[in-house]
């Protein structure tokens, strides 16, 4: 073995470390270690002037092993790679002691203990950096196709910027048409235009953009590989209708003898067995919904298929399991609105005019089962007296702790558009009222000046007379620090907020995607790294990783196009080399290690023995720890190198 | 209705900043978690026949006014019910900080004169309520003895618990607070 010669560098960050770890003792602790030739410290190490610190030392001192005590590697471990790349050294031959995440920063109320565990920590990095090896970072191929998940208007979006910049794209949707939410909504905040109107043309876009393959129906099954080479099973319904034959004259439609409750239309309204979402849907086709169909032979009905003129409905249609090949994936899964029967307080489900937002965007749109008129479920009369509740769902540690975002503005805006349409009395009662975005605070004060009137405080119970399905409201002005009961009260609306929806935790099982405690999609760093998840190649956008509305959707969905695309343009990507590596003089082919790895990266190769996909292998060590032979190594985290850390701390300090 | 804004300005002296803490030591856990929503107050059946608010009670506590919540009447106002905690989104203990309040403003002398008037009563006869001429009549007719098995019945006894009164400390708490008026 060369000889070692390894330099210390500590980092002050500031006051960060130098605040708490008495740096100077660190240093006279570390000097007399074997093998140590140089021990420096540095106000900033991640500086310009630091990393030239380094560079220069490695060259003066003929350095073979760095070790830096500095933040936590996730932070500048690349920074201090690159410097030692630049000083013409494999960047492996590198061990960073976390002297701040884990030590300065949680002792800082003992600083006396801080600088012995600082001692202890960089001891340790000296024994694992004497058996540091230099390693090679293997280069994958990035296949320049994509899958988005998802064809609400975040999926949209990302899957038109990738199609427009040249790359080919599967969207794949789990409903019979694309549009998600969004096609739901009346209108939008802070503008009022039309949602549909801004959304339909993007819908139809997709529909004809050549680049992009569109599977309506469509759930995802398995997903196997890694970074530009992932392969996907995707398992398509049966639609029973041509989408290249229907004209969407719906006349199965008007023979179909059966009414399902409508899903587009919150359950407010019918639709039949076989039905197109509504008008604009993409595909512009109907779908036969054949859990609730009569039966497909002339005896049972085959209405249908009879009225048909363009012969678009085939009842033998079967479903399609697909294979896709895809170098990036985007997962835009959307969110479902909270179930409000979670707070019996209020009723809703039980009384008929406790509505949610969802709801009365559907009776305000003029497509919708009331076209456009807001009614009272109860006896579809206008509502004079309206009152909204803020926050149903929402920060409440019954339900969910979170802020859902936009359940204020749009509240706001369907009280403003109420107000504005019927002159109805509105109250809504809130806790902080959040009006963030660009225009929206301009919103809410014309909206108090359209004369709806905002109350502070939470409704705590709700009331029914049951003969006249009047409501009674029981809440406080918090201001005043008076109760507020209003009795007769035509409507109420539930402001419920955003919860994930069964399709992420599905995903995200498939895609190993972390959730983070409030069930959303978890993002590889809240500031930084917003739309990128912790696995490489995989992106999240939209509402799937937390609520948010349509302007900030889509701007995440843009962003992870380009995260995307970045990988893609590129065309080959860099991969850290920590897989494990299979000696197979020792390995006796038991496959124990196939059956315990996570990620299917090991294979049985022509000689008998087991071998590693460096693509596929993350180095978790899984293998490496159960392999009876002791024929695994995990490259990086050799047992050599992890068991000279436990020997170095067990062992008493000179 | 009383008008329940305080006119008087709240001055630093009126804040005593270890009576949130103290509150939490004695169990009422979470109470910083509050919203101030009025959760509580609206579905608070004293609260809608009296001046008593939940929420206006938790904000001067957390505030730190001490003396003006330890002192007022409204503190005694609350039936127990436990509606406001069974609806508070933060899951906050609010019954259970109203009766460790009380505790506190017992200690600290404020007593309202029925709490202590009862006090004396269970001193010197070991009962809250003592037995009287038409409850005794109850009982015979539903044919129970006429004098219940407790204290009434064994004045030797009477001894005993006032025993267990003065030793827990609640007889000097009570008469000790007697001298005071």
């Amino acid at each position: 073995m060369p000889e070692n010669r390894i330099g210390v560098f500590l980092c002050h960050c500031g006051s960060n470390i130098a605040g708490v770890v008495d740096i100077q003792r660190v240093m006279e602790a570390i000097r007399a270690l074997p093998d140590v030739i140089l021990v420096e410290d540095y106000k900033y190490m991640c500086s310009k002037p630091g990393q030239q610190l380094l560079k220069d030392a490695i060259k003066k001192h003929n350095l073979t092993k760095i070790v830096i005590g500095s933040c936590s590697p996730r932070m500048h471990e690349n920074t201090f790679r690159q410097a030692l790349r630049e000083a013409g050294h494999n960047p492996y031959l590198l061990e960073i002691a976390n002297l701040r995440e884990h030590d300065s920063w949680i002792h800082s109320d003992d600083p006396e203990a801080a600088t012995e565990k600082a001692v202890d920590l960089v001891r340790m990095a000296v024994a694992r950096a004497r058996l540091l090896e230099p390693l090679e970072e293997p280069e994958v191929d990035i296949k320049k196709t994509s899958l988005v998940i998802g064809g609400g208007i975040a999926g949209i979006s990302a899957a038109l910027d990738l199609a427009n910049a040249g790359f080919k794209v599967y969207l794949v949707e789990k409903e019979a048409t694309i549009g998600g939410k969004m096609a739901r909504h009346d209108k939008t905040f802070p503008t009022l235009d039309c949602a549909s109107c801004i959304l339909t043309p993007k819908m139809a876009e997709v529909g004809a953009h050549p680049n992009i393959t569109l599977l309506t129906l469509a759930d995802i099954e398995a997903v196997e590989g890694y970074v530009g080479n992932f392969k996907v099973t995707v398992r398509q319904k049966p639609r029973y209708v041509d989408t290249e034959k229907c004209t969407s004259c719906g006349d199965c439609a008007e023979v179909c003898p059966v009414d399902v409750p409508s899903e587009f239309d919150a359950n407010l309204a019918y639709r039949r067995a076989i039905y197109i979402p509504f008008a604009q849907a993409v595909p512009s086709a109907y779908v036969l919904d054949m859990d609730n169909c009569l039966g497909v032979d002339a005896v049972r009905c085959g209405k249908c298929k009879t009225a048909c003129e363009a012969g678009a409905i085939d009842y033998d249609d079967h479903e399609r399991v697909l294979t896709l090949e895809v170098g990036t994936i985007i997962v835009a899964t959307g969110f479902e609105v909270f179930d409000a029967t979670q707070k019996p307080e209020y009723g809703y489900g039980e009384y008929p005019n406790v509505v949610n937002i969802m709801e009365i965007e559907r009776m305000l749109s003029s497509a919708g089962p009331t076209g456009g008129h807001v009614v009272r479920p109860s006896d579809l009369k206008e509502p004079k007296r309206i009152v909204y509740i803020q926050c149903v769902g929402s920060r409440d540690e019954r339900t969910n702790r979170y802020c859902s975002r936009i359940c204020c503005m749009t509240s706001i805006k369907q009280a403003r558009m109420l107000r504005e349409k019927t002159g109805a009395d509105i109250w809504l009662f809130y806790i902080d009222l959040r009006t963030f975005g660009k225009g929206y605070e301009e919103f809410y004060e014309a909206t108090a000046e359209a004369g709806v009137t905002f109350v502070r405080g939470r409704v705590g119970e709700i009331l029914q007379d049951d003969e006249t399905k009047d409501l009674i409201v029981r809440g406080e002005d918090t201001l005043l620090g008076r109760p507020v009961v209003l009795e007769d009260i035509d409507l109420v609306v539930l402001a419920t907020g955003m919860v994930p929806t069964a399709s992420t935790s599905h995903v995200a099982h498939l895609l190993n995607l972390s959730l983070s405690p409030d069930g959303f999609l978890m993002e590889a760093h809240p500031k930084l790294r917003p739309v990128d998840s912790f696995n490489d190649g995989i992106f999240v956008a939209g509402t799937a990783q937390g609520p948010k509305d349509i302007p900030d959707t889509v701007a995440q969905a843009k962003a992870a196009a380009a995260g995307a695309m970045a990988l893609m343009g590129k065309g080959r990507i860099k991969v850290e080399p920590y897989y494990s590596v299979v000696d197979e003089d020792k390995c006796a082919g038991c496959r124990v290690c196939i059956s315990v790895c996570p990620y299917n990266a090991i294979f049985v190769n022509e000689r008998g023995a087991s071998e590693v996909n460096p693509a596929l292998c993350k180095g978790c060590g899984t293998c490496t720890a159960t392999c009876p032979s002791g024929a695994i190594r995990s490259q990086h985290y050799t047992d050599g190198q992890i068991a000279a850390m436990i020997h170095e701390y067990l062992s008493a300090q000179q | 209705m009383t008008d329940a804004i305080a006119r008087e300005t709240i001055h630093i002296d009126d804040i005593d900043p270890e009576f949130v803490d103290a509150l939490i030591a004695a169990g009422a856990d979470r109470i910083r978690a509050c919203l101030q929503c009025g959760t509580c107050s609206s579905v608070c059946p004293s609260g809608r026949r009296t001046a008593f608010r939940t929420r206006e009670l938790i904000r001067k506590a957390l505030l730190g006014l001490k003396g003006e919540v330890l002192s007022s009447p409204d503190l005694w106002l609350c039936t127990t019910c436990f509606t406001c905690l069974e609806r508070c989104p933060r899951e906050i203990k609010t019954t259970d900080a109203i009766i460790l309040m009380r505790n506190m403003a017992v200690r600290e002398g404020f007593m309202l004169p029925q709490h202590r008037k009862t006090s004396m009563k269970l001193i010197a006869t070991g009962h809250a309520v003592p037995i009287n001429d038409a409850n005794m009549t109850k009982r015979e007719e539903l044919g129970l003895d006429r004098v219940p098995p407790t204290v009434h019945s064994h004045p030797d006894a009477l001894e005993q618990v006032q025993e267990i009164m003065r030793r827990t400390g609640f007889t000097a708490l009570i008469e000790g607070q007697g001298e005071e008026d």
